[in-house]
C-alpha cells in the first residue's frame, strides 16, 4: 500500500519484546471499546456518557467498586486457570466447570458441618473456612486432571473434553441445587442453601481476603514461569512436545499438571464468587452467568501473553467493565448482556490483532523515480 | 414411540448439517473449533428476519448469509492471515455466543408463525440433511473440486505446484462451510425448537465438532454419528418417555456429553489408530504460507 512518498509493507517480526506486545495488547483494548461504542449508538446512547457511566461506576463508587473487585478477583484466578496450560500451548476452556465443582465441593464441606440445616448454626470457622477451600481446589483440580490426563494419555482434544465437562458439571449443579437436591435452598426459587453467618469468608474493608491468595499467586507463577525447572519445561513442551521428549521431559506429566495447576485455581475461583463475596454466600440459581464470566480469564489470558503480573491490570479492566457495564445497562436502558456483548467484540477483536504480534507495520520511503511514474502514468 | 423417534431424527439433523459443514472446512485443512458460534448466529440472525418480516424463507437464507460471512471471517484470519486456527475459532465462538446473547434478547419468547409443515411429522429438513450428505460425498469423492479440496487438505505445498490455487479453494470450502453451520443454527430456532432464549444451543456445536472426529471425515459415517446423537440427545431431553424414572432428568442432560467424551478417548487410542487407520487432513490446522 503506498501513501504520498512512503509505503507501507508488513514484515514478520523475528522477536517479539515486552513493550511492543504491551502497545499492541493496550491498541487492542482501545480499539474493542471502539467497535463497541456502536453498541451504544445503536442503543442511542452517547458512547461517551456510556462509558463514562460504566467507568465511573465501576471504579468511582462506593457501591461499585467493591462489587469490581470481587469481579477482579474471579477473573484474575480464571485467568490464572487458562494461563497456566497456555504456557503448555494447550486450551483450558474449562474454567467453568471446575469453578462449579469447586463451589459444589466446599458447598459440600460446609453441608457435613451441618451448616443446610440452620442460618445461626455456630460452626468453628477457623476449621470449616480452610476445610471448604482445600475441598473448593481439589475439586476444580479433580475435573480438570481428567482432561489433561487424556490429553497426556491419549492425545485427546482437550478443547472438546473441557467443554463436554462444562456442560456435564453445569447439570450436575442443576441436580444439587434444585428439585429437592441436596444442596437446595430455604428459598426454594432454584438457590443453592445459603451459609450460616458464622463461616462467612473474613473481609479486609469489605474485600474478601482471597484477594491476597490471587496476588500472591500473581509472585509465585511468575517466579514458576520465569525461575523455575518446572516452568522452563512447560514453556519447551508448549512450543513443540515432541522437542520436549527428546529433552527428557515427559508428554504425559506436562499435560496433567498444567491442568491440575488451573483447575486447583479455578477451583478456588469458585470458592471466591459462592463462599467469600458479600451478599451470595450460596450458590446462586444464575450460577452459569459466573461460569460464563469465567471465559473472560481467556481473554485476559490472550492480551496478557500468558505473563501473571500484566494479568492483574487487565482483570481489573475487565472486572470492572464488566460489573459497571451491568450497571450502565440498567441505568442507560440498554437491554440484557452488554457485559457479554463486550466479551464477544474483545475477543474476536484480539484474534484480530494477533497478526500484529507477528508482523510489523513498516514505512519505507519509496524511490523518487517509481513515484514518478505513479504521479505520470 | 414413533413421536420421540422423529425427534430423534430432527435432532440429528442439526448434528448432521452442522459437522457436515465442519467436515468441508477440516477437508480443505481448516479447523474451525467455532462451530457453536457460527450456529448461534444463523440461529439468532435468522429467528430475528424471520419473526420481523413474517418470512421463513427470509429467515433461512439470514441465517445462510450470516454464517457465510462467518465463515469468511474465519477464512480471513486463517488463510490470508495466517493466525492460529484455535485462537480464530476460539474467538468466533466467544463472538457468537456473547454478541448473539445481547442482540437476541429483545426477542426473547416463541417465534409466534405458524410451523413448518411436517412429512409424517419428520422435518423437512431431515430430507435435505441426507441429500448434503450425499452431495458432499460426491462432491468431494467424485468430482475433481473434491479432489482440490482434499488436496489442500492434505498437501498445501504440492496442490499449489500442481497448479490448484490453494487460497481460493480453501475460502470457497470455508464460506460454503459457514454458509451450512449458519443453516443449521437456522434449522434449530426456525424448525426445531422456535424459542429464542440466551445461549440456548447448549453444546450442540461442540459435539458437532467432536462428530467430525468421530466420523474420520467420511460424511456417511458422520450421518450415522448424528443420527447416533440426535437419538441420546433427545433421550437426555425427555428420558421420561422411553426410561421413566430411572435418573434425575438433570443427569439425563449430562450423557451426551459424557459419552461424547468416551468416544473421542476411544477414537484418539493407538488402538483404534492402528486397527482403523487415521484419516485425518494431514494439513489441519496449519497455516499455508507460499514460498
Amino acid at each position: 500500500m503506498k501513501l504520498g512518498r512512503y509505503e507501507v509493507k508488513f514484515e514478520k517480526r523475528v522477536t517479539l519484546r515486552g513493550w511492543e506486545a504491551t502497545i499492541i495488547s493496550i491498541f487492542a483494548i482501545l480499539f474493542a471499546l471502539l467497535v463497541f461504542s456502536l453498541i451504544f449508538i445503536r442503543a442511542g446512547v452517547n458512547p461517551l456518557t456510556g462509558y463514562k457511566a460504566i467507568f465511573s461506576y465501576a471504579f468511582a463508587s462506593s457501591y461499585g467498586l467493591p462489587l469490581s473487585i470481587n469481579r477482579f478477583i474471579f477473573l484474575l484466578l480464571c485467568t490464572y486457570a487458562f494461563i497456566i496450560p497456555m504456557r503448555a500451548g494447550l486450551w483450558n476452556i474449562g474454567m467453568a466447570g471446575q469453578l462449579y465443582m469447586g463451589a459444589l465441593s466446599a458447598f459440600a464441606v460446609a453441608y457435613a458441618f451441618g451448616a443446610k440445616a440452620s442460618q445461626n448454626a455456630v460452626l468453628p470457622a477457623g476449621l470449616v473456612i480452610p476445610l471448604m477451600m482445600v475441598a473448593a481446589i481439589l475439586g476444580g483440580a479433580v475435573v480438570s486432571a481428567i482432561a489433561g490426563f487424556l490429553k497426556g494419555r491419549f492425545n485427546t482434544n482437550e478443547i472438546v473434553v473441557t467443554m463436554m465437562i462444562n456442560f456435564i458439571t453445569y447439570w450436575v449443579v442443576a441436580r444439587l441445587i434444585k428439585e429437592g437436591g441436596l444442596f437446595m435452598g430455604a428459598s426454594g426459587e432454584g438457590d443453592g442453601f445459603k451459609l450460616p453467618e458464622s463461616i462467612y469468608a473474613p473481609l479486609i474493608k469489605g474485600v474478601p481476603f482471597t484477594i491476597f491468595i490471587a496476588l500472591g499467586l500473581a509472585v509465585l507463577l511468575y517466579f514458576l514461569f520465569a525461575k523455575t525447572k518446572i516452568g522452563y519445561q512447560i514453556k519447551a513442551y508448549g512450543l513443540s512436545p515432541a522437542a520436549a521428549k527428546y529433552a527428557g521431559i515427559s508428554p504425559f506429566k506436562i499435560p496433567l499438571l498444567v491442568f491440575i495447576m488451573g483447575g486447583l485455581i479455578a477451583g478456588l475461583a469458585g470458592y471466591h464468587y459462592f463462599a467469600a463475596v458479600p451478599g451470595l454466600y450460596r450458590i446462586t440459581k444464575n450460577y452459569g452467568e459466573f461460569g460464563d464470566l469465567a471465559f473472560y480469564g481467556i481473554i485476559c489470558g490472550l492480551i496478557s501473553q500468558g505473563e501473571p503480573l500484566a494479568a492483574i491490570p487487565i482483570a481489573l479492566l475487565f472486572g470492572g467493565l464488566t460489573n459497571g457495564g451491568r450497571f450502565a445497562q440498567g441505568k442507560l436502558k440498554l437491554g440484557f448482556g452488554i457485559d457479554y456483548a463486550l466479551l464477544g467484540v474483545l475477543m474476536i477483536t484480539l484474534v484480530a490483532f494477533q497478526f500484529f504480534y507477528r508482523y510489523k507495520i513498516v514505512w519505507v520511503k519509496t524511490k523518487k523515480e517509481s513515484s514518478d511514474v505513479g504521479i505520470h502514468g | 414411540m414413533w413421536e420421540f423417534m422423529v425427534r430423534s431424527l430432527d435432532a440429528s439433523t442439526i448434528f448432521t448439517i452442522a459437522a457436515l459443514s465442519e467436515l468441508i472446512g477440516q477437508r480443505s485443512g481448516i479447523l474451525n473449533v467455532g462451530v457453536e458460534g457460527v450456529m448461534l448466529f444463523g440461529a439468532t440472525i435468522g429467528f430475528m428476519i424471520a419473526q420481523t418480516t413474517g418470512s421463513y424463507l427470509l429467515g433461512f437464507l439470514a441465517g445462510i448469509a450470516i454464517g457465510g460471512l462467518i465463515g469468511l471471517l474465519h477464512g480471513f484470519f486463517s488463510i490470508t492471515l495466517g493466525s492460529d486456527q484455535v485462537v480464530n475459532g476460539m474467538g468466533i465462538w466467544i463472538l457468537g455466543f456473547g454478541l448473539t446473547t445481547y442482540i437476541g434478547y429483545p426477542y426473547t419468547g416463541p417465534l409466534g408463525m405458524e410451523r413448518i409443515p411436517d412429512i409424517n411429522g419428520l422435518s423437512p429438513f431431515f430430507f435435505v440433511g441426507i441429500a448434503l450428505i450425499v452431495i458432499a460425498w460426491f462432491v468431494l469423492t467424485k468430482t475433481s473440486l473434491g479432489l482440490r479440496i482434499r488436496s489442500v487438505g492434505e498437501n498445501p505445498s504440492v496442490a499449489e505446484v500442481s497448479g490448484i490455487n490453494v487460497t481460493r479453494t480453501r475460502y470457497l470450502s470455508v464460506i460454503t462451510s459457514g454458509m451450512l453451520m449458519g443453516f443449521a443454527g437456522a434449522i434449530y430456532s426456525l424448525d426445531y425448537n422456535p424459542v429464542w432464549s440466551n445461549d440456548f444451543l447448549m453444546g450442540w456445536g461442540f459435539i458437532a465438532l467432536a462428530l467430525v472426529f468421530f466420523s474420520m471425515w467420511h460424511p456417511f459415517i458422520l450421518l450415522g454419528g448424528s443420527i447416533l446423537f440426535g437419538t441420546l440427545w433427545q433421550l437426555s431431553l425427555n428420558p421420561q418417555l422411553v426410561l421413566p424414572d430411572v435418573m434425575s432428568r438433570y443427569i439425563w442432560r449430562t450423557v451426551p456429553f459424557a459419552i461424547t467424551i468416551g468416544v473421542l478417548v476411544l477414537m484418539s487410542t493407538k488402538w483404534f489408530a492402528a486397527r482403523w487407520g487415521a484419516a485425518k487432513p494431514q494439513a489441519l490446522g496449519l497455516p499455508y504460507e507460499k514460498e
